[in-house]
């Protein structure tokens, strides 16, 4: 999988490196800005109130 | 050389399902507390801007709610909680009427010195996921701050800044000091950290049944999650309306000591 990725990167092995530098960083900023905020509702470490997030019999 | 691809295909995913797990781990217990910290402090900082900027902006409430019922401060001590429901007497409180809070906006400041002198959290309106990103949440529909009825907060006892964390921590007597501009809130804790299901919504009624307190009165009302990392049970924590002090008067002895 990354040996494929690796072989289609144009360019020379340094810029080869500095792409896959770059496409690193975008994942983790997806992850943190996008994925992981919209996953970690799922966990359950936000159920704090008694009656989770809704007013009462609204 | 096909199983070899095939080996080595499926090692590469599951280095990268780790690295997966490992950075949602990093997200949940730091990144979450980073973002919270931030817009926390953000939040307290703007707060005290607008409270030092000038007089607060009074909600819609009848015109004695704030001179009349608020005799001048004699001595500068902290002036006992007025009994409630004295014949038709106003909640001498800044008259915030419920609803008067703008939704997911802070309007409060909390400070709970048995967390440490420098806990310090905003309250927001409102108890959505969102909001509880942001602060600690008072409820829709619960009483306002210093009113009779019961002022209910809630708040992540893990990740967003851990902000209740030490909720078992807290003892009868405890202070919970509430300032929303022009008057601060001396709340004592009333009785030893109470576990339930996560359904039982009775807590944070004007009275609640099984906290003890009889009788209508200016309550506080604290809820999380229990365990630590679960969310089978709630955490709940009352308290009761000790004493109400003008900013003015400078910061109540519970905060001091």
């Amino acid at each position: 999988m990354y040996g494929w990725i690796w072989r289609h990167l144009p360019g020379n092995a340094w810029v080869r490196a500095l792409i896959s530098l770059v496409l690193v960083l975008a994942i983790v900023y997806a992850l943190f800005q996008y994925v992981f905020p919209w996953a970690e509702p799922l966990l359950p470490f936000n159920d704090v109130t008694v009656d989770n997030g809704m007013a009462v019999s609204r | 050389m096909r199983a070899r691809l095939v080996v080595r295909t499926l090692s590469e995913l599951c280095v990268t399902a780790g690295t997966l797990i490992v950075l949602l781990v990093v997200y949940v217990l730091y990144w979450t507390g980073v973002r919270a910290d931030h817009a926390m402090d953000g939040a307290i900082d703007r707060l005290q801007d607008q409270w030092s900027a000038g007089p607060v902006a009074q909600p819609p409430a009848t015109g004695d709610g704030t001179t009349g019922s608020t005799p001048p401060a004699h001595g500068g001590g902290d002036r006992a909680a007025a009994p409630p429901a004295r014949g038709g007497d106003r909640p001498h409180t800044t008259g915030a009427a419920p609803g008067a809070y703008r939704d997911g906006r802070a309007f409060a400041v909390m400070y709970i010195p048995r967390f440490g002198s420098g806990w310090t959290k905003p309250v927001l309106q409102g108890t959505g996921t969102d909001v509880l990103k942001k602060g600690l949440g008072h409820y829709d529909r619960t009483a306002p701050l210093g009113a009779v009825g019961n002022f209910a907060v809630a708040g992540h006892r893990r990740t967003y800044g851990d902000p209740f964390k030490d909720v078992p921590e807290l003892r009868p007597g405890d202070a919970v000091v509430l300032t929303d501009g022009t008057t601060w809130y001396t709340y004592r804790v009333d009785r030893e950290p109470y576990r339930t299901r996560p359904e039982d919504i009775g807590v944070i009624d004007p009275v609640p049944a099984a906290s003890g307190f009889r009788g209508p009165g200016r309550y506080l009302t604290l809820t999380t999650c229990e365990p630590e990392w679960g969310h089978s049970h709630r955490l709940i924590v009352w308290a009761r309306l000790e004493a109400t002090r003008p900013v003015s008067d400078g910061r109540p002895g519970a905060l001091s000591g």
